[in-house]
Protein backbone atom coordinates (compact mmCIF):
# COMPACT_ATOMS: atom_id res chain seq x y z
CA UNK A 1 0.00 0.00 0.00
CA UNK A 2 1.47 3.21 -1.05
CA UNK A 3 0.96 5.99 2.12
CA UNK A 4 1.13 9.25 0.91
CA UNK A 5 1.20 12.22 3.14
CA UNK A 6 1.48 16.05 3.32
CA UNK A 7 3.53 17.05 5.63
CA UNK A 8 3.33 20.68 5.60
CA UNK A 9 -0.79 20.55 4.94
CA UNK A 10 -3.07 21.81 7.33
CA UNK A 11 -4.71 18.45 8.52
CA UNK A 12 -1.88 17.07 11.46
CA UNK A 13 -0.10 14.53 10.28
CA UNK A 14 -1.37 11.52 12.57
CA UNK A 15 -5.00 12.20 11.16
CA UNK A 16 -3.31 12.32 7.88
CA UNK A 17 -1.77 8.41 8.17
CA UNK A 18 -5.24 7.72 10.06
CA UNK A 19 -6.97 8.82 7.22
CA UNK A 20 -5.05 6.71 4.42
CA UNK A 21 -5.54 3.87 6.17
CA UNK A 22 -8.75 4.03 6.38
CA UNK A 23 -8.78 4.69 2.75
CA UNK A 24 -6.80 1.62 2.29
CA UNK A 25 -9.19 -0.44 4.24
CA UNK A 26 -11.94 0.53 2.28
CA UNK A 27 -10.78 0.32 -1.23
CA UNK A 28 -9.68 -3.23 -0.65
CA UNK A 29 -5.70 -2.49 -0.29
CA UNK A 30 -5.89 -3.89 3.44
CA UNK A 31 -8.44 -6.15 3.69
CA UNK A 32 -8.99 -7.56 7.48
CA UNK A 33 -5.99 -9.62 8.73
CA UNK A 34 -3.56 -7.76 6.77
CA UNK A 35 -0.31 -6.54 8.50
CA UNK A 36 0.69 -2.82 8.36
CA UNK A 37 4.59 -1.75 9.46
CA UNK A 38 5.22 -1.01 13.49
CA UNK A 39 5.15 2.00 14.56
CA UNK A 40 8.86 2.52 14.27
CA UNK A 41 9.12 1.37 10.52
CA UNK A 42 6.81 3.45 9.82
CA UNK A 43 7.92 6.92 11.60
CA UNK A 44 11.36 6.26 10.22
CA UNK A 45 9.23 5.94 6.25
CA UNK A 46 7.92 9.12 6.76
CA UNK A 47 10.65 10.31 8.25
CA UNK A 48 8.12 11.77 11.39
CA UNK A 49 8.50 11.39 15.44
CA UNK A 50 7.06 8.14 16.55
CA UNK A 51 4.47 9.29 18.33
CA UNK A 52 2.93 10.85 15.49
CA UNK A 53 2.08 7.13 13.69
CA UNK A 54 1.80 5.75 17.31
CA UNK A 55 -1.21 8.51 17.35
CA UNK A 56 -2.15 7.80 14.22
CA UNK A 57 -2.58 4.17 14.59
CA UNK A 58 -3.95 4.49 18.34
CA UNK A 59 -7.35 6.43 16.87
CA UNK A 60 -7.43 3.14 14.18
CA UNK A 61 -7.30 1.16 17.48
CA UNK A 62 -9.82 3.27 19.12
CA UNK A 63 -11.73 3.21 15.98
CA UNK A 64 -12.12 -0.88 16.39
CA UNK A 65 -10.23 -0.86 12.71
CA UNK A 66 -6.75 -1.97 14.59
CA UNK A 67 -5.06 -4.57 16.82
CA UNK A 68 -1.77 -3.44 17.85
CA UNK A 69 0.30 -6.47 19.47
CA UNK A 70 3.12 -6.17 21.18
CA UNK A 71 4.76 -10.02 19.02
CA UNK A 72 1.78 -9.59 15.86
CA UNK A 73 2.38 -6.08 15.44
CA UNK A 74 -0.49 -3.77 13.90
CA UNK A 75 -2.83 -6.00 11.95
CA UNK A 76 -6.01 -4.69 10.34
CA UNK A 77 -9.26 -5.86 12.59
CA UNK A 78 -12.00 -5.14 10.64
CA UNK A 79 -13.23 -4.48 6.99
CA UNK A 80 -16.09 -3.85 4.60
CA UNK A 81 -16.83 -7.76 4.92
CA UNK A 82 -16.70 -7.87 8.75
CA UNK A 83 -20.03 -7.42 8.95
CA UNK A 84 -22.42 -4.15 10.23
CA UNK A 85 -20.77 -1.67 13.09
CA UNK A 86 -21.44 -0.71 16.45
CA UNK A 87 -24.97 1.13 16.59
CA UNK A 88 -22.96 4.19 18.49
CA UNK A 89 -20.42 4.21 16.33
CA UNK A 90 -23.39 4.41 13.00
CA UNK A 91 -25.29 7.16 15.15
CA UNK A 92 -21.73 9.24 15.66
CA UNK A 93 -20.71 8.83 11.88
CA UNK A 94 -24.16 9.70 10.53
CA UNK A 95 -23.64 13.41 13.03
CA UNK A 96 -20.33 13.57 11.10
CA UNK A 97 -21.37 12.77 7.53
CA UNK A 98 -23.93 15.36 8.44
CA UNK A 99 -21.43 17.96 9.10
CA UNK A 100 -19.26 17.64 5.82
CA UNK A 101 -22.83 17.29 3.95
CA UNK A 102 -23.50 20.83 5.47
CA UNK A 103 -20.44 22.23 4.58
CA UNK A 104 -20.98 21.32 0.74
CA UNK A 105 -24.40 23.26 0.92
CA UNK A 106 -23.20 25.63 2.60
CA UNK A 107 -20.33 26.43 -0.22
CA UNK A 108 -23.35 26.19 -2.45
CA UNK A 109 -22.98 22.92 -4.11
CA UNK A 110 -25.82 21.58 -5.84
CA UNK A 111 -27.28 18.23 -4.21
CA UNK A 112 -26.91 16.46 -7.32
CA UNK A 113 -23.47 17.48 -7.57
CA UNK A 114 -23.10 16.63 -3.64
CA UNK A 115 -24.89 12.90 -4.64
CA UNK A 116 -22.36 12.53 -7.49
CA UNK A 117 -19.30 13.54 -5.55
CA UNK A 118 -20.88 10.41 -3.18
CA UNK A 119 -21.13 7.90 -5.74
CA UNK A 120 -17.71 8.81 -7.22
CA UNK A 121 -15.94 8.24 -3.85
CA UNK A 122 -18.28 5.15 -2.97
CA UNK A 123 -17.30 3.41 -6.37
CA UNK A 124 -13.50 3.18 -5.28
CA UNK A 125 -14.40 1.10 -2.21
CA UNK A 126 -14.43 -2.72 -1.95
CA UNK A 127 -18.15 -3.85 -0.92
CA UNK A 128 -18.24 -7.46 -0.51
CA UNK A 129 -20.88 -8.49 -3.04
CA UNK A 130 -23.84 -9.63 -0.65
CA UNK A 131 -23.82 -5.63 0.32
CA UNK A 132 -23.85 -4.42 -3.55
CA UNK A 133 -26.44 -6.41 -4.31
CA UNK A 134 -28.57 -5.03 -1.35
CA UNK A 135 -27.52 -2.07 -2.08
CA UNK A 136 -28.02 -1.94 -5.99
CA UNK A 137 -31.93 -3.20 -5.15
CA UNK A 138 -33.21 -0.75 -2.93
CA UNK A 139 -31.48 2.12 -5.56
CA UNK A 140 -28.82 3.44 -3.29
CA UNK A 141 -25.33 2.96 -3.78
CA UNK A 142 -23.11 -0.11 -2.07
CA UNK B 1 56.11 5.29 -13.70
CA UNK B 2 56.71 2.66 -11.04
CA UNK B 3 54.01 0.28 -8.94
CA UNK B 4 55.00 2.60 -6.26
CA UNK B 5 54.12 6.35 -7.74
CA UNK B 6 51.18 4.51 -9.55
CA UNK B 7 49.62 3.58 -6.39
CA UNK B 8 50.98 7.64 -4.90
CA UNK B 9 49.16 9.01 -8.00
CA UNK B 10 45.75 6.81 -8.03
CA UNK B 11 44.08 8.48 -5.13
CA UNK B 12 44.27 11.64 -6.51
CA UNK B 13 43.11 10.95 -10.17
CA UNK B 14 40.40 8.69 -9.00
CA UNK B 15 38.97 10.91 -6.41
CA UNK B 16 39.29 14.02 -9.38
CA UNK B 17 36.97 11.58 -11.95
CA UNK B 18 34.26 10.37 -9.17
CA UNK B 19 34.18 14.02 -7.65
CA UNK B 20 33.48 15.43 -11.77
CA UNK B 21 31.12 12.32 -12.83
CA UNK B 22 29.01 12.86 -9.67
CA UNK B 23 26.08 15.25 -10.68
CA UNK B 24 25.75 12.20 -13.40
CA UNK B 25 24.31 9.73 -11.46
CA UNK B 26 22.49 11.98 -8.67
CA UNK B 27 18.89 12.22 -9.11
CA UNK B 28 17.15 14.62 -11.25
CA UNK B 29 14.87 16.20 -8.96
CA UNK B 30 18.13 16.85 -6.36
CA UNK B 31 21.35 19.08 -7.90
CA UNK B 32 23.94 20.11 -6.43
CA UNK B 33 22.14 19.24 -3.41
CA UNK B 34 18.91 21.22 -4.05
CA UNK B 35 15.76 19.93 -4.20
CA UNK B 36 13.81 21.10 -7.32
CA UNK B 37 10.92 19.84 -8.44
CA UNK B 38 10.11 16.98 -11.66
CA UNK B 39 9.31 19.74 -14.30
CA UNK B 40 12.53 21.84 -13.33
CA UNK B 41 14.77 19.47 -14.02
CA UNK B 42 15.52 20.71 -17.13
CA UNK B 43 16.13 24.68 -16.37
CA UNK B 44 18.36 26.53 -18.01
CA UNK B 45 20.15 27.35 -14.79
CA UNK B 46 20.78 23.49 -14.10
CA UNK B 47 22.18 22.83 -17.43
CA UNK B 48 24.25 25.72 -17.10
CA UNK B 49 25.78 25.01 -13.82
CA UNK B 50 26.26 21.28 -14.60
CA UNK B 51 28.58 22.28 -17.32
CA UNK B 52 30.41 24.79 -15.31
CA UNK B 53 30.92 22.30 -13.19
CA UNK B 54 32.25 19.64 -15.51
CA UNK B 55 35.11 21.62 -16.84
CA UNK B 56 35.73 23.49 -13.55
CA UNK B 57 36.46 19.81 -11.58
CA UNK B 58 38.03 18.18 -15.02
CA UNK B 59 40.16 20.76 -14.63
CA UNK B 60 41.13 21.13 -11.21
CA UNK B 61 41.72 16.94 -11.26
CA UNK B 62 44.02 16.94 -14.29
CA UNK B 63 45.90 19.92 -12.74
CA UNK B 64 46.18 17.61 -9.12
CA UNK B 65 46.99 14.89 -10.79
CA UNK B 66 50.05 16.47 -12.24
CA UNK B 67 51.28 17.65 -9.50
CA UNK B 68 51.12 14.40 -7.94
CA UNK B 69 52.72 12.89 -10.61
CA UNK B 70 55.78 15.34 -10.17
CA UNK B 71 55.93 15.66 -6.57
CA UNK B 72 56.24 11.46 -6.54
CA UNK B 73 60.08 11.48 -6.21
CA UNK B 74 60.36 13.84 -3.14
CA UNK B 75 59.96 13.18 0.10
CA UNK B 76 57.42 10.55 1.80
CA UNK B 77 54.68 8.29 0.41
CA UNK B 78 52.29 10.94 1.62
CA UNK B 79 53.91 13.80 -0.30
CA UNK B 80 51.44 13.15 -3.40
CA UNK B 81 48.23 11.91 -1.50
CA UNK B 82 48.07 15.18 0.21
CA UNK B 83 47.15 16.75 -2.67
CA UNK B 84 44.24 15.28 -2.11
CA UNK B 85 43.05 17.56 0.17
CA UNK B 86 42.93 21.02 -1.63
CA UNK B 87 41.69 18.88 -4.46
CA UNK B 88 39.04 17.81 -2.52
CA UNK B 89 38.43 21.42 -1.37
CA UNK B 90 38.74 23.05 -5.40
CA UNK B 91 35.32 20.50 -5.96
CA UNK B 92 33.86 21.06 -3.03
CA UNK B 93 34.17 25.27 -4.01
CA UNK B 94 32.55 23.93 -7.72
CA UNK B 95 29.73 22.25 -5.75
CA UNK B 96 28.95 25.23 -3.37
CA UNK B 97 28.88 27.72 -6.34
CA UNK B 98 26.60 25.47 -8.38
CA UNK B 99 24.66 24.98 -5.43
CA UNK B 100 24.09 28.70 -4.22
CA UNK B 101 23.68 29.86 -8.06
CA UNK B 102 20.76 27.57 -8.30
CA UNK B 103 18.88 27.38 -5.37
CA UNK B 104 18.92 31.39 -6.00
CA UNK B 105 16.88 31.03 -9.31
CA UNK B 106 15.04 28.53 -7.23
CA UNK B 107 13.76 30.49 -4.26
CA UNK B 108 13.35 33.93 -6.75
CA UNK B 109 10.90 32.07 -9.08
CA UNK B 110 9.24 30.30 -6.04
CA UNK B 111 9.45 26.30 -7.81
CA UNK B 112 7.80 25.02 -4.87
CA UNK B 113 4.96 27.51 -4.76
CA UNK B 114 1.66 26.26 -5.21
CA UNK B 115 2.97 22.54 -5.50
CA UNK B 116 1.43 19.82 -3.19
CA UNK B 117 4.26 18.59 -1.35
CA UNK B 118 4.23 15.22 -0.22
CA UNK B 119 5.89 12.19 1.48
CA UNK B 120 5.30 8.92 0.19
CA UNK B 121 5.86 5.73 2.08
CA UNK B 122 5.58 1.86 0.46
CA UNK B 123 4.33 -0.37 3.75
CA UNK B 124 5.27 -3.63 1.28
CA UNK B 125 8.75 -2.47 2.06
CA UNK B 126 8.34 -3.72 5.84
CA UNK B 127 5.59 -6.24 5.34
CA UNK B 128 7.62 -7.90 2.71
CA UNK B 129 10.96 -6.61 3.11
CA UNK B 130 14.01 -6.94 0.53
CA UNK B 131 15.96 -10.17 1.46
CA UNK B 132 19.63 -9.35 2.40
CA UNK B 133 21.37 -11.25 0.19
CA UNK B 134 23.76 -13.42 2.04
CA UNK B 135 25.11 -15.86 -0.52
CA UNK B 136 27.20 -12.67 -1.85
CA UNK B 137 28.76 -13.03 1.46
CA UNK B 138 30.68 -16.21 0.43
CA UNK B 139 33.39 -14.89 -1.58
CA UNK B 140 34.32 -12.50 1.75
CA UNK B 141 34.44 -14.98 4.20
CA UNK B 142 36.37 -17.61 1.73
CA UNK B 143 38.94 -15.25 1.19
CA UNK B 144 39.32 -14.91 5.31
CA UNK B 145 39.47 -19.22 5.29
CA UNK B 146 41.94 -19.42 2.69
CA UNK B 147 44.02 -16.35 4.55
CA UNK B 148 43.56 -18.25 7.85
CA UNK B 149 45.25 -21.40 6.38
CA UNK B 150 48.22 -19.48 3.91
CA UNK B 151 48.90 -18.15 7.22
CA UNK B 152 48.79 -20.68 9.93
CA UNK B 153 51.28 -22.91 7.01
CA UNK B 154 53.61 -20.39 7.16
CA UNK B 155 53.53 -18.74 10.64
CA UNK B 156 55.77 -21.72 12.38
CA UNK B 157 58.58 -21.45 9.95
CA UNK B 158 58.56 -17.54 9.80
CA UNK B 159 61.38 -15.79 11.49
CA UNK B 160 60.27 -13.67 14.32
CA UNK B 161 60.80 -10.58 12.72
CA UNK B 162 60.13 -10.04 9.01
CA UNK B 163 61.88 -7.42 6.50
CA UNK B 164 57.78 -5.61 5.14
CA UNK B 165 57.60 -4.64 1.54
CA UNK B 166 57.28 -0.98 2.88
CA UNK B 167 60.65 -1.54 4.54
CA UNK B 168 60.40 -2.31 8.06
CA UNK B 169 61.06 -4.85 10.17
CA UNK B 170 58.45 -6.10 12.18
CA UNK B 171 57.09 -8.84 14.78
CA UNK B 172 55.80 -11.66 12.29
CA UNK B 173 52.71 -11.60 14.77
CA UNK B 174 51.63 -8.11 13.96
CA UNK B 175 51.66 -8.90 10.17
CA UNK B 176 49.50 -12.12 10.57
CA UNK B 177 47.10 -10.34 13.12
CA UNK B 178 47.02 -6.64 10.75
CA UNK B 179 45.74 -9.06 7.86
CA UNK B 180 43.45 -11.03 9.44
CA UNK B 181 42.10 -7.92 11.80
CA UNK B 182 41.71 -5.69 8.88
CA UNK B 183 39.91 -8.46 6.61
CA UNK B 184 37.55 -8.97 9.74
CA UNK B 185 37.16 -4.87 9.44
CA UNK B 186 36.11 -4.32 5.62
CA UNK B 187 33.69 -7.54 5.90
CA UNK B 188 31.77 -6.45 9.03
CA UNK B 189 32.04 -2.50 7.85
CA UNK B 190 30.93 -2.89 4.76
CA UNK B 191 27.91 -6.03 5.75
CA UNK B 192 27.00 -3.93 8.64
CA UNK B 193 26.23 -0.94 6.85
CA UNK B 194 24.27 -2.48 4.29
CA UNK B 195 22.27 -4.12 7.31
CA UNK B 196 21.39 -1.40 8.53
CA UNK B 197 20.76 0.13 4.94
CA UNK B 198 18.56 -2.60 4.22
CA UNK B 199 15.84 -1.59 7.05
CA UNK B 200 16.42 1.93 6.15
CA UNK B 201 13.34 3.77 4.18
CA UNK B 202 13.65 3.31 0.35
CA UNK B 203 13.80 7.00 -1.64
CA UNK B 204 10.46 6.73 -3.25
CA UNK B 205 9.87 9.41 -5.97
CA UNK B 206 6.18 11.22 -4.51
CA UNK B 207 5.75 11.82 -8.49
CA UNK B 208 6.14 8.04 -9.53
CA UNK B 209 5.98 6.05 -6.02
CA UNK B 210 5.04 2.67 -7.22
CA UNK B 211 7.71 2.24 -10.20
CA UNK B 212 10.63 3.68 -7.74
CA UNK B 213 9.62 1.50 -5.30
CA UNK B 214 10.14 -1.02 -7.96
CA UNK B 215 13.13 0.59 -8.87
CA UNK B 216 14.92 1.05 -5.44
CA UNK B 217 14.19 -2.22 -4.88
CA UNK B 218 16.74 -3.74 -7.84
CA UNK B 219 19.58 -0.62 -7.05
CA UNK B 220 19.23 -1.92 -3.40
CA UNK B 221 19.85 -5.42 -4.55
CA UNK B 222 22.51 -4.63 -7.05
CA UNK B 223 24.88 -2.24 -4.84
CA UNK B 224 24.66 -4.90 -1.97
CA UNK B 225 25.94 -7.63 -4.37
CA UNK B 226 28.35 -4.69 -5.76
CA UNK B 227 29.60 -3.90 -2.02
CA UNK B 228 29.67 -7.64 -0.91
CA UNK B 229 31.90 -8.30 -4.50
CA UNK B 230 34.09 -5.44 -2.70
CA UNK B 231 34.57 -6.60 0.22
CA UNK B 232 36.01 -9.95 -1.10
CA UNK B 233 38.28 -7.84 -3.35
CA UNK B 234 39.38 -5.66 -0.30
CA UNK B 235 39.92 -8.91 1.31
CA UNK B 236 41.92 -10.61 -1.03
CA UNK B 237 44.00 -7.32 -1.65
CA UNK B 238 45.25 -7.83 2.09
CA UNK B 239 45.58 -11.28 1.30
CA UNK B 240 48.04 -10.36 -1.56
CA UNK B 241 49.91 -8.08 1.17
CA UNK B 242 50.18 -10.15 3.12
CA UNK B 243 51.73 -13.06 1.07
CA UNK B 244 55.01 -11.93 0.53
CA UNK B 245 55.30 -10.82 4.19
CA UNK B 246 54.49 -14.80 4.71
CA UNK B 247 57.22 -15.13 2.45
CA UNK B 248 54.99 -17.25 -0.13
CA UNK B 249 56.47 -15.42 -2.97
CA UNK B 250 58.40 -12.61 -3.84
CA UNK B 251 57.46 -9.92 -6.09
CA UNK B 252 59.13 -7.94 -8.67
CA UNK B 253 58.95 -4.95 -10.83
CA UNK B 254 55.18 -4.31 -11.65
CA UNK B 255 54.10 -7.56 -9.93
CA UNK B 256 54.80 -4.58 -6.81
CA UNK B 257 51.37 -3.22 -7.65
CA UNK B 258 49.69 -6.68 -7.73
CA UNK B 259 48.13 -6.18 -4.03
CA UNK B 260 46.35 -2.59 -5.17
CA UNK B 261 44.95 -4.64 -8.08
CA UNK B 262 41.75 -6.41 -6.50
CA UNK B 263 41.07 -2.65 -4.77
CA UNK B 264 41.20 -1.36 -8.44
CA UNK B 265 38.90 -3.61 -9.66
CA UNK B 266 36.41 -3.64 -7.05
CA UNK B 267 36.40 1.09 -7.49
CA UNK B 268 35.87 -0.03 -11.20
CA UNK B 269 32.84 -2.26 -10.36
CA UNK B 270 31.34 0.14 -8.25
CA UNK B 271 31.95 2.97 -10.48
CA UNK B 272 30.07 1.16 -13.19
CA UNK B 273 27.04 -0.08 -10.76
CA UNK B 274 26.72 3.57 -9.96
CA UNK B 275 26.67 4.33 -13.68
CA UNK B 276 24.24 2.24 -14.47
CA UNK B 277 22.02 2.36 -11.72
CA UNK B 278 22.20 6.03 -10.35
CA UNK B 279 21.57 7.45 -7.08
CA UNK B 280 18.27 5.06 -5.80
CA UNK B 281 18.22 3.60 -9.11
CA UNK B 282 16.86 6.66 -10.67
CA UNK B 283 18.91 5.49 -14.44
CA UNK B 284 17.38 2.21 -14.57
CA UNK B 285 14.14 1.13 -16.43
CA UNK B 286 10.90 1.04 -14.17
CA UNK B 287 7.82 2.20 -15.59
CA UNK B 288 5.61 0.07 -14.70
CA UNK B 289 2.10 0.29 -16.54
CA UNK B 290 -1.05 0.52 -14.16
CA UNK B 291 0.99 1.25 -10.92
CA UNK B 292 1.51 5.16 -11.41
CA UNK B 293 -0.25 7.27 -9.23
CA UNK B 294 0.79 10.72 -8.99
CA UNK B 295 0.79 12.10 -5.18
CA UNK B 296 2.49 15.12 -5.85
CA UNK B 297 5.53 16.65 -5.72
CA UNK B 298 9.02 15.61 -3.25
CA UNK B 299 8.81 17.44 -0.25
CA UNK B 300 11.19 20.17 -0.20
CA UNK B 301 13.38 19.28 2.47
CA UNK B 302 16.11 21.78 2.02
CA UNK B 303 16.39 22.94 5.28
CA UNK B 304 17.49 19.50 7.04
CA UNK B 305 20.41 19.54 4.36
CA UNK B 306 23.43 21.49 5.66
CA UNK B 307 26.10 22.58 2.97
CA UNK B 308 23.68 20.66 0.40
CA UNK B 309 25.52 17.12 1.49
CA UNK B 310 25.04 16.51 5.63
CA UNK B 311 21.42 15.27 6.68
CA UNK B 312 20.45 17.06 10.02
CA UNK B 313 16.45 16.21 11.56
CA UNK B 314 16.16 15.72 14.73
CA UNK B 315 12.65 14.35 14.22
CA UNK B 316 13.00 11.66 11.96
CA UNK B 317 14.06 8.30 13.50
CA UNK B 318 16.09 7.23 9.95
CA UNK B 319 19.69 6.47 11.07
CA UNK B 320 21.05 6.44 7.71
CA UNK B 321 19.08 8.88 4.10
CA UNK B 322 19.89 8.26 0.65
CA UNK B 323 22.71 10.98 -0.20
CA UNK B 324 22.01 14.07 -2.07
CA UNK B 325 25.00 14.13 -4.21
CA UNK B 326 26.40 11.03 -6.12
CA UNK B 327 25.54 7.57 -5.24
CA UNK B 328 24.74 6.38 -2.03
CA UNK B 329 23.87 6.72 1.46
CA UNK B 330 24.52 9.30 4.21
CA UNK B 331 24.02 9.54 8.06
CA UNK B 332 21.26 11.15 9.54
CA UNK B 333 23.46 13.66 12.01
CA UNK B 334 20.40 14.33 14.36
CA UNK B 335 20.49 10.85 15.97
CA UNK B 336 22.70 9.81 18.08
CA UNK B 337 22.67 6.05 16.69
CA UNK B 338 23.83 7.28 13.97
CA UNK B 339 26.80 9.19 15.63
CA UNK B 340 27.37 5.90 17.75
CA UNK B 341 27.84 4.07 14.55
CA UNK B 342 30.20 6.54 12.98
CA UNK B 343 32.08 6.53 15.74
CA UNK B 344 32.74 2.83 16.60
CA UNK B 345 33.84 2.30 12.62
CA UNK B 346 36.65 5.14 13.12
CA UNK B 347 37.37 3.42 16.31
CA UNK B 348 38.00 0.65 15.22
CA UNK B 349 40.01 2.05 12.18
CA UNK B 350 42.20 3.87 14.56
CA UNK B 351 42.40 0.97 16.39
CA UNK B 352 44.02 -1.04 13.51
CA UNK B 353 46.11 2.36 12.99
CA UNK B 354 47.45 1.96 16.15
CA UNK B 355 48.13 -1.48 15.88
CA UNK B 356 50.27 -0.55 12.70
CA UNK B 357 52.23 2.15 14.15
CA UNK B 358 53.36 0.25 17.22
CA UNK B 359 54.26 -2.82 15.51
CA UNK B 360 56.32 0.23 13.47
CA UNK B 361 54.33 -0.95 9.82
Amino acid sequence: MLLSIEPDGPVPIYQQIRDRIVEAIADGRQPAGSALPSTRQLAVDLGVNFHTVNKGYDLLRQEGLLRLGRKSGAVVRRDAGSGLPDPGWAQDWTGRLRTLLAEAAAQGMPATGIVRECQAALADFDFPAAAAEAGNRSGSPP
Amino acid sequence: MSAGGLAAVSPVLVVGALTCLAPAVSRPTVQFGVRVPRERAGAPVIGRERRAYYWRTAAIGVCCTAVAVLVRGYGSWWLPRIILLPELAADLGCFWVARRKIAAVKNADGWFAGLRQTIVSDTSWRTDPPRFPVRWLIPALAVMAATAAVGALRYPGLPAHIDTGSGHRVPKSAVSVLVVAGQLYFTAVYSGLMLIIHRSRPDIDAADPAASTLRYRRFLTVVTRALLTMAALADLGLLLIAMPDWQVYRPSGIGRALPALPFAVGLLLLGAVAARTGQGGSRLNGNVRGLALAAGTDRDDDRFWKAGLLYLNRDDPAIVVGARFGVGWTPNFGNPVAWLILAGTVAAWAGLAVIGAAAGI
